[in-house]
Formats: structure tokens, C-alpha cells, sequence
């Protein structure tokens, strides 16, 4: 067994359970609630055996195995806009699929539960689903963080909300709320979040062990879809050994690290690896991203605490990246830079996605005109293969990286 | 014994292909159609350029290829693109130029350049039509004009109107509703560049706009473009009968720079033909 | 009428200003679409004034720089108006929680505008829970807060009683104008309507209220007859507003729009806040149960689009004509579901893409006719 295969190993093999277990025969009469990744409550749902269904890992799969062009088109068939999000089409056109993803048939929704963090199309998103699926709905509201510190209306909101989720999921489930368990599942999602911030950590390394955009989207999939668990928590043991080890030798994803930098938005899912070889031909290496937070803003110092069950889950959800106002994501970015000591910002905007979108170019104005850290914006899409043009963003890497490039030969 | 470089700035449709000397200075030209082949398009004007300028293939030291078809050129050593190329093209016919516009056929960029023609920053707009020449040809056709005559019409207008349609395809029937009702064609034009030039300077903003600023490319032939361009921005716009060539100048200049022994800060790996 | 269209076209706010110069120490609030509880900024003293976007006369070149394109007009333009310095007038802004493109807005506000009361009002989706009314109450506190430390002036419980009775008045002559609307449709024009509601957007609100109360009365003296026309709701979630000449070309086509949801945010409630009691809660209250279906924010109960066959024939229409505006999420997704239904209950229904700065109308207008005549000659 060669270096670093140990994780990668462990978690095909937690995910193929997990697919595993949403089949008929691998239910076993349990209950399934769709769930979105930011400001999720699986902690709360596994308390009561139930499945959790993440229609967004869904949609980024059916995008990286290739299948997100014929959903979406059967989306748009249907009476879907070209203008609206493509991981809800990709959603509408797997239900008209009957559910045939790229890792089995999915159950339908036993509950829906809309974690409305970040993202208002989420709403819509699954006001659709109640309505072709026919099932209950359960939207979790949680406000909009304006300030770095949670107001205290905004938690006990949660929190009263959270109580009423406990009570819907025991009737559909039939399984007592069971708190002691709660809290026991709590504390498994902290260890492997302790774990997984040392792991982002690594980057600060020169050069960095691992690529913090293009290769932390995989590593974090554990934690969103398999937070909670026993097998989550020595996932990211296994992961802090392996980048500790590359750390040591000085072994990092390119060949030569020559450009750090921070990435902030989601990546072009049906595009991936050509997309990641634009910037690895560069040198380039990601040393932190903003996307890798989106289930989650634990190195911000915000993890859940089986001390406060509740109120840590309300906290958790609100400190999701795409919850975060746009004053703290564009301080967080700065930070990222100095933290991470990188030589510039490249933001990857995408036309679904309003959430992250909106305001990027806000970031950029500032980035470059303030604080003179040269960033470079190129635009595609998260979902819809049709909106990325390899030419086009070959020529504005390409320019970007031969400038700074040329401005480090000439001294400045 | 002379030394001489060259770059060629192989676009969409046209290519270009500049000679300089030893000393930078401009030893030759030729532009042409890039038509169906960009490898045939590039050895026609490659050996134009030499005949022109009175010399053998071979005392061209180092060639720089840039623009659309720049990894297709044979006898290129390496390509840079055209934002960097165009920078540079654009600081050595106008030195104290910061902000650069350039409105091709299908794509419009704005470019901050420092005092030594590096760049600063870029944005581009290659994604719609609006603000591109694309918009120019479909409103030259939907008067039934020429390209080369809508410019110095749009000069003569007295009332200009106001075109609100973005979109290169609905323009079209705002053109038409507005001839329907009587409008003089002038003014309709002047309207059109006007539409342009407010894209072209959304996108230059986002660069931030320094003067000088300097506006290359196909489109900066036309009149009325620079018209509409100075009028939106209330200061002079530097124009040069060589804003076509602003591209083969910058790679030719890279050229120059690597036959004179300066290291690669491009791409090497990638193989060219 | 002629008021009430140069009011509408005046994007430089001299209404506004006008206010001030009678009001020495009033602050003005924009309001960003579609519902903010207006009566709070009223209550401190303040001229709640909505932003409806600058429509198509003026050209949106700073704000690419700040947010991307392929979003609604209406926020660009807005954000044009403001990094042109046109909206100078104004000393604070509320966005509330319609969409992720305004919330984002509110953030692009406070970066480039810094010096400036900028709020951003999470109104409760969850109006379900038995936590939404405290929640609501909460927000609409702190947003009162910020408003009176703005103002320099408090607001007491009698001052809200007074906002909350004015804004009844308000909406009860608005409900008054549409009902002539809705039962004689002869008399009153859509895009006449819309005019007049719109008016108020830079009015102080009891002066609104009598505007509407003569344009009523004036309404019910005209001589007009009635025609064979498609009666017809018309839905679109606007946020971003149709050019009046969209509505016309609509009823030009032969349309009598019996009900829209245009200005919906003037006329939120149905029935008025009860101004006894706790008059914050009452306001929060009244949104988290006695909310209008709207795109923008999720339903209680009962799914929307279940209700709407029903709705359109309690109304008394034969068809619907949807209306959205490009780029618009919220209505995108709902269009889906209202179809369904619609085709369901065989109620018939055309789709019309607008943008606030669109000056062609020719398609509309064919559009819709083709729709009337194949309604009307089946």
C-alpha cells in the first residue's frame, strides 16, 4: 500500500456503505430525509435512524460522472429556465429519472427538511420536491449572520425550530428523541472536525501538502455526508497522518510549487480535471478555498459541542460560509491570503450559483484597487457543462499567471 | 550582423504578422485574413513580413506567436497571450498609456498597464456579443450599410438616441422600430456606438480607467467608435493607424527580449504545430 | 394621472426632496422590494421611500464592476443609482429577505456605501413555527433600533399605533382603487392603477391616502363602457417593475387584468393591523399569518400553487397571464409549479419575459393577442 491510499481506500469504502444503505434491501425499513450540505442537522436526524440524502453531492457527482447535461435538458423540458440553478435542475431531471444516480437508485424523501442556510433557492428547490414527490416539509430557517458573533434572537430561533424537527422526525421515524444520543453523535462530529482543521492547517507549509481547492472538495466529503459517524472521525485520522507525512517530505500535489493562492467559489463540476490542469501547468497550488467551507466554517473556531446540543447546531448552521455576509466572506479571504501566505486570489464565478456569485466582482474591486493583491475572476458554471469554454479561460489563466510571472522577473 | 524577431498575432479573423529590428524598431508588417487554416494563414503573412522587410528567414532570431490560433503557428518558438501582447504593443506606440480597450470582432478587453507596459490587471468580455464588434456588423446590416460606412455616418447625428437593448439579436428590431418611426439613420448609428461604448467602458471600470487610455483593435478604425468612446468618457482616446498590428508589436517585443537572452515566463512546456 | 406618471418617472427623487425641505430634520428610508414593514420607519419619524429601479433611463456601467450580469435589472440598476450619486437624498436603506441576489445586494450596499444605514431584514420563512412571531418580533426591534438611533429619535408605542392606522388607511383606499379594478374593470385601466399606487412610493403615506381616495371617487364618475375583453390575473412577483407600456400592450391586446401582484408590498395585508396591544407585535403578528402568497417567501399551510385554480376563479377570470422578470429565480421556480396546477384545473395561461428597461413591445403584444383570440374564439 503506497502513501495516502490508506484514506482515500477507507473513504470509497465508507461511501460505498453509504450508498449502500440508501438502496431498498440496505434501508431496512428506515427513514430517508433530504437534507441540503450547509447548515445541515444530521446530528439531529441520525438520532432517529434516519437516511440522510444530500441532493446537492448528487447533482456535483451526476456533474462530475458526466450526467448532469442530459438531467438538466430534462429539467428544462419540463418548463425549467436556462436561468436558474443548474443543481436543481440536475434534481428535477434524477427525479424524472426515477432517481437513477451514478451510484444506484435514491429513495424518495421520507421528509424534507430545508436547511435554508445561505442560499434562498434552496426554498424553492425543495417547495418543488414537496410538490412532485408529494412530501412533508420541514423548512428550517436559519438567519442570515450579519455580524461575526450570532445575535441571541437568531439561536433561540434555531433552537425552537430544532425542537419542532425533533418532534416531526419521531413521527415519521417512529424513534423516540433520544438526547443522550445526540450528544454522543456530537461529540464524534466534533473529533473529526478537530481533525479536519489540523488537516487545512497543513497549507501553511511551503510547499503545501495538499491542493486546498482541488483536492480539499474530496476530502471534505466525508464530513458532509458522513458527519457523526465512527468511520468519519478515522477518515481524517488517517488523513492528518498522510498530509503530516508529505509535510515532512516536502511533497505537494504540482511537481513545483510556484503560485499560492487562495480560490474562492465552487468549481466547474463537469469540468474538473481540465479545469484544475489550467492552473497545475501554472504551478499553481490551492492553499485555501472558500468552497471547502461551505458545510462548514470550523476553522473559524465554530464547532459543534455535545455540551450544548442544540444551541451548537443553531450556532454551526449559521457560520456556514454562504451565510456569512458579504463583509465577513471578503474578510475571511483577506485572511486566508495573509494566513496562508498567498500570491494571489482566483475567483471562480458561476452563473447558478446567485448565492456566490453576487458580489464576487465587489471582492475582486476591492482585492486589487486596496489592497493590490492580484486576482484574477473567470466565469463558467458549478452544473451545466454547457457554459465552460476551455479556450476563453485557457487565455485569462494563462494571461493572468504570464503577468505575474513577468512582473517576479522584472523584481516587482 | 542584424538581428531580428517577430511576432504574429494569429486571430479569429485576421492575422497579423510585425518584424521589428535589433533596436525595436519597426522593420515590417502584413496583415491578411486568417481564413480557414491558421497555419497557412500565419506562413503567408510570416513570409510577407520577410519580403517586405528585405531579409532571410533566418535572421529572424526569435518569434513569438499570441492570439486565437497562437499554439497552431510552425515556426513560433513560443506564444504569450494577447493580453500581456497587447499591453506591451500598446505602451510602445503610446508610452504613457495605463488603460487599453480593445474591441475585437467577438470579444472586447480592458487592460491596466503599468509604466513599463506590464499588466496590472484585465477584465474581458468574451461571452457576449454586446459590446463587440458582433453588435456593429448585425447593426450595419440591419440598416443595410456597410461596416466601414456606419462609422462616419454616426458622426453627423444631431439626435442621438438611445439604444436599450443589449442583446446583439434584439437590437436588430430596436434598429428597425426606430427607422420605422421615421428616425434619421444618423442618429439611430450614433446610437449604436453610443450602446457599445457604455459596455466597453462597464468593463474598463472594472479595471479602473487611467489616462491614458488607448484603444486598439479592428473596431478602433472606426470614426465613430472613437467618437462615441472619447464622448462617454470625456477624455482623448489614443488611436494609431497601427492599432491593428498593437498585438504582433507586444509578442514581437517578447521576442525581442528572449533573443536578448531573458529567461521564459510563459508556458514552455507546450509544444507548438 | 399626470401627477402620478411624472411622479413615477422622476428617478432623481425630487418628491423626496420636497419632503425634506418641509420635514427640516426628517430622514428618508429606501425601501427595497417587495414587503418591509414601512410602518417602523414611518413610526420614527422618517419618509419610507420603496426603490423600484431606475427602469430604462439610465445606462448600467458601474455596476458590473461590483456584481455579476446575469442577474435581475432591477438590482443592477439600483446599484447604478446609487454609485451615480443619484440616490443622495436617501439616509438609510432596508433589503429584506426576498432572494439571494438582493440579500447579496445589501452586502455590495455596505462595502461601497459605507458611511450609510444599511439593514438587512431576515422576515421569517418558517411561519410555521410557534418561534416565528418572537423571531419577527426581534427583527423588527432591532431593525427600530437602528432606524432611532438614525433618526436620533425613539419611537414610542403611540407612534407605531399612529404608523400602523396610517398604513391601514393607505392600503385599505389601495384595496378600494382595485376593487373598482376587479368589478368594473371598464373604468379603471391596470396600467392606470399601477400609476397611481406607485405615486406613493416617494409620498408621505396619509397624503397617498387621499390621492387614492379622489382617483376612487374619480374612477367611479367616468363614462366608460364596457368591452368584450379576456379577463385575466396577472402574476409575475414583481420586484422588478414593467414598463407601464408592457401592462398596456398587455390590455391593448385585449385584456381586462381583473388582479395582479404588481406593487404587492403597498398592500400586504387584506385586513388591518390591530393598533391596540403591543403594536410590534401586532406587525409581526400580522406577517407571519396574514401573508400573501408571494414567490419571495415561503408558504404556511398550505402549498401556493394548490391554491391558486381556486383563487382565479374566485376572482372571476377566465386565464392568466404571467409575467416574469428575466434572470428572476423566485418566479422562475414557481412558474413551474403554478403551470401544473393550472393545466390541471384547465385554466389557460400564457408567459411573458420582461425587463424593466425593455422599450419593444410588438412581441408582447402578439403574444397576448394570439392568447385572447384563442380563448375567446374557442
Amino acid at each position: 500500500m503506497t502513501d495516502g491510499d490508506a484514506g482515500k481506500d477507507l473513504q470509497r469504502r465508507l461511501l460505498s456503505e453509504y450508498y449502500g444503505s440508501l438502496s431498498d434491501e440496505g434501508r431496512n425499513g428506515r427513514k430517508v430525509a433530504y437534507m441540503f450540505v450547509p447548515g445541515n442537522v444530521v446530528e439531529l436526524t441520525r438520532c432517529f435512524d434516519m437516511l440522510p440524502v444530500y441532493p446537492e453531492i448528487n447533482a456535483l457527482q451526476c456533474g462530475i460522472k458526466k450526467m448532469a447535461g442530459d438531467l438538466i435538458l430534462r429539467a428544462e423540458n419540463l418548463g425549467y429556465s436556462s436561468d436558474v440553478c443548474g443543481y436543481v435542475k440536475n434534481d428535477i431531471g434524477l427525479m424524472l429519472s426515477d432517481r437513477k444516480s451514478p451510484f444506484g437508485v435514491l429513495p424518495k424523501p421520507d421528509l424534507l427538511v430545508c436547511n435554508y442556510s445561505g442560499c434562498n433557492t434552496f426554498v424553492k428547490w425543495f417547495e418543488a420536491l414537496a410538490h412532485f414527490y408529494d412530501a412533508e416539509l420541514f423548512v428550517l430557517d436559519i438567519p442570515y449572520l450579519r455580524e461575526r458573533e450570532a445575535a441571541k434572537e437568531d439561536v433561540d430561533y434555531i433552537v425552537a425550530q430544532l425542537e419542532e424537527l425533533a418532534t416531526v422526525c419521531a413521527r415519521i421515524s417512529g424513534v423516540p428523541f433520544d438526547r443522550g444520543r445526540l450528544r454522543r453523535t456530537l461529540e464524534l462530529s466534533m473529533e473529526a472536525e478537530r481533525l479536519w482543521v489540523e488537516a487545512l492547517k497543513t497549507a501553511q507549509s511551503h510547499p503545501s501538502p495538499y491542493d486546498a481547492y482541488f483536492e480539499a472538495v474530496f476530502y471534505m466529503a466525508p464530513l458532509n455526508i458522513l458527519r457523526g459517524t465512527e468511520g468519519c472521525v478515522e477518515y481524517y485520522r488517517l488523513l492528518l497522518e498522510e498530509l503530516r507525512a508529505r509535510q515532512k517530505e516536502r511533497r505537494g500535489p504540482v511537481p513545483e510549487e510556484k503560485f499560492r493562492v487562495v480560490f474562492e467559489g465552487p468549481p466547474p463540476w463537469p469540468h474538473f480535471r481540465s479545469f484544475w490542469e489550467l492552473f497545475k501547468r501554472w504551478g499553481v497550488c490551492g492553499v485555501a478555498s472558500t468552497y471547502s467551507k461551505v458545510g462548514g466554517l470550523f476553522d473559524q473556531g465554530i464547532l459543534h459541542d455535545p455540551a450544548q446540543p442544540l444551541e451548537s447546531i443553531a450556532r454551526y448552521a449559521m457560520n456556514c460560509y454562504t451565510n456569512w455576509n458579504l463583509g465577513l466572506r471578503l474578510d475571511l479571504l483577506r485572511r486566508y491570503v495573509k494566513e496562508y501566505e498567498a500570491d494571489a486570489v482566483v475567483i471562480h464565478s458561476t452563473k447558478s450559483c446567485r448565492s456566490f456569485s453576487v458580489g464576487q466582482a465587489d471582492f475582486r474591486e476591492v482585492l486589487v484597487k486596496n489592497d493590490g493583491i492580484p486576482t484574477l475572476m473567470v466565469e463558467s458554471d458549478l452544473a451545466d457543462p454547457r457554459y465552460y469554454s476551455e479556450a476563453q479561460l485557457k487565455n485569462r489563466i494563462d494571461a493572468f499567471f504570464e503577468s505575474l510571472s513577468h512582473r517576479r522577473l522584472l523584481g516587482g | 550582423m542584424n538581428v531580428y524577431v517577430a511576432g504574429a498575432d494569429i486571430g479569429s479573423t485576421t492575422a497579423k504578422v510585425v518584424i521589428l529590428d535589433g533596436e525595436g524598431k519597426i522593420a515590417a508588417t502584413s496583415l491578411g485574413p486568417t481564413g480557414a487554416s491558421i497555419v497557412e494563414a500565419a506562413q503567408r503573412r510570416f513570409k510577407e513580413a520577410i519580403e517586405a522587410a528585405k531579409i532571410d528567414e533566418h535572421e529572424v532570431e526569435f518569434v513569438v506567436g499570441t492570439g486565437y490560433g497562437r499554439f497552431k503557428i510552425p515556426f513560433g518558438h513560443t506564444q504569450i497571450t494577447e493580453i500581456s501582447c497587447h499591453a506591451k504593443g500598446a505602451h510602445y506606440l503610446f508610452p504613457g498609456t495605463r488603460t487599453i480597450v480593445d474591441i475585437g470582432g467577438q470579444d472586447t478587453k480592458a487592460i491596466g498597464a503599468d509604466e513599463r507596459g506590464e499588466v496590472t490587471d484585465f477584465c474581458m468580455n468574451d461571452k457576449c456579443a454586446a459590446g463587440t464588434g458582433r453588435f456593429l456588423d448585425n447593426a450595419a446590416l440591419a440598416v443595410g450599410l456597410s461596416i466601414d460606412e456606419i462609422g462616419p455616418i454616426s458622426l453627423k447625428a444631431a439626435k442621438p438616441l438611445r439604444i436599450t437593448n443589449v442583446c446583439t439579436v434584439f437590437v436588430e428590431s430596436e434598429i428597425m422600430s426606430h427607422m420605422a418611426r421615421g428616425e434619421k439613420i444618423e442618429d439611430v448609428l450614433r446610437g449604436v456606438h453610443n450602446a457599445i461604448a457604455i459596455r466597453s467602458i462597464a468593463l474598463m471600470r472594472r479595471v479602473g480607467i487611467t489616462p491614458e487610455v488607448t484603444f486598439t483593435g479592428g473596431v478602433s478604425r472606426n470614426v465613430g467608435m472613437v467618437q462615441a468612446l472619447e464622448g462617454q468618457l470625456g477624455t482623448k482616446v489614443n488611436v494609431s493607424p497601427l492599432s491593428q498590428y498593437v498585438g504582433a508589436i507586444g509578442a514581437a517585443l517578447y521576442a525581442l527580449e528572449r533573443a536578448r537572452g531573458a529567461p521564459p515566463t510563459e508556458l514552455v512546456a507546450e509544444a507548438s504545430g | 394621472m399626470a401627477f402620478a406618471r411624472e411622479s413615477v418617472a422622476d428617478t432623481s427623487l425630487s418628491a423626496v426632496r420636497t419632503w425634506k425641505e418641509g420635514h427640516p430634520a426628517g430622514k428618508a428610508i429606501g425601501a427595497f422590494p417587495v414587503y418591509v414593514p414601512t410602518e417602523l420607519i414611518q413610526a420614527v419619524g422618517a419618509l419610507p421611500v420603496w426603490l423600484f429601479g431606475a427602469g430604462g433611463s439610465i445606462d448600467i456601467s458601474h455596476a458590473d464592476s461590483r456584481i455579476q450580469s446575469f442577474v435581475c435589472s432591477i438590482s443592477r440598476s439600483t446599484l447604478e443609482l446609487g454609485l451615480t450619486a443619484r440616490l443622495g437624498t436617501l439616509d438609510g436603506f432596508v433589503f429584506p429577505s426576498i432572494c439571494d441576489v438582493a440579500r447579496n445586494l445589501s452586502g455590495v450596499w455596505s462595502r461601497n456605501f459605507p458611511e450609510t444605514f444599511v439593514e438587512f431584514l431576515h422576515l421569517p420563512q418558517n411561519r410555521d413555527s410557534a418561534s416565528a412571531v418572537p423571531y419577527a418580533i426581534a427583527e423588527y426591534r432591532r431593525l427600530l433600533n437602528g432606524l432611532s438611533r438614525l433618526t436620533g429619535r425613539p419611537a414610542s408605542e403611540a407612534d407605531l399605533r399612529a404608523a400602523i392606522e396610517s398604513h391601514n388607511a393607505n392600503r385599505r383606499a389601495a384595496q378600494d382603487l382595485l376593487a373598482v379594478r376587479r368589478e368594473t374593470p371598464w373604468l379603471l385601466d391596470a396600467w392606470e392603477s399601477y400609476l397611481l399606487l406607485r405615486a406613493g412610493a416617494t409620498m408621505d403615506r396619509d397624503a397617498h391616502t387621499q390621492f387614492l381616495r379622489n382617483a376612487v371617487a374619480a374612477a367611479r364618475r367616468r363614462g366608460r363602457k364596457e368591452k368584450d375583453r379576456l379577463r385575466v390575473v396577472l402574476l409575475g412577483a414583481f420586484c422588478e417593475q414593467p414598463p407601464i407600456d408592457l401592462i398596456r400592450a398587455i390590455e391593448e391586446a385585449g385584456c381586462y387584468v381583473l388582479e395582479d401582484d404588481l406593487l404587492l408590498g403597498l398592500r400586504w395585508f387584506r385586513e388591518p393591523i390591530p393598533a391596540d396591544g403591543d403594536p410590534l407585535r401586532a406587525l409581526a403578528e400580522a406577517y407571519v399569518t396574514q401573508s400573501p402568497a408571494s414567490s419571495v417567501s415561503h408558504y404556511r399551510g398550505r402549498r401556493k400553487q394548490d391554491d391558486l385554480p381556486a383563487s382565479i376563479r374566485a376572482i372571476g377570470a377566465t386565464g392568466v397571464v404571467f409575467c416574469t422578470a428575466k434572470f428572476c429565480e423566485p418566479a422562475l421556480y414557481d412558474q413551474v409549479l403554478y403551470k401544473e396546477r393550472l393545466e390541471a384545473a384547465g385554466i389557460p395561461y400564457v408567459h411573458i419575459e420582461f425587463e424593466e428597461k425593455m422599450s419593444v413591445f410588438e412581441t408582447v403584444r402578439t403574444q397576448v393577442e394570439t392568447f385572447v383570440e384563442s380563448i375567446l374564439f374557442e
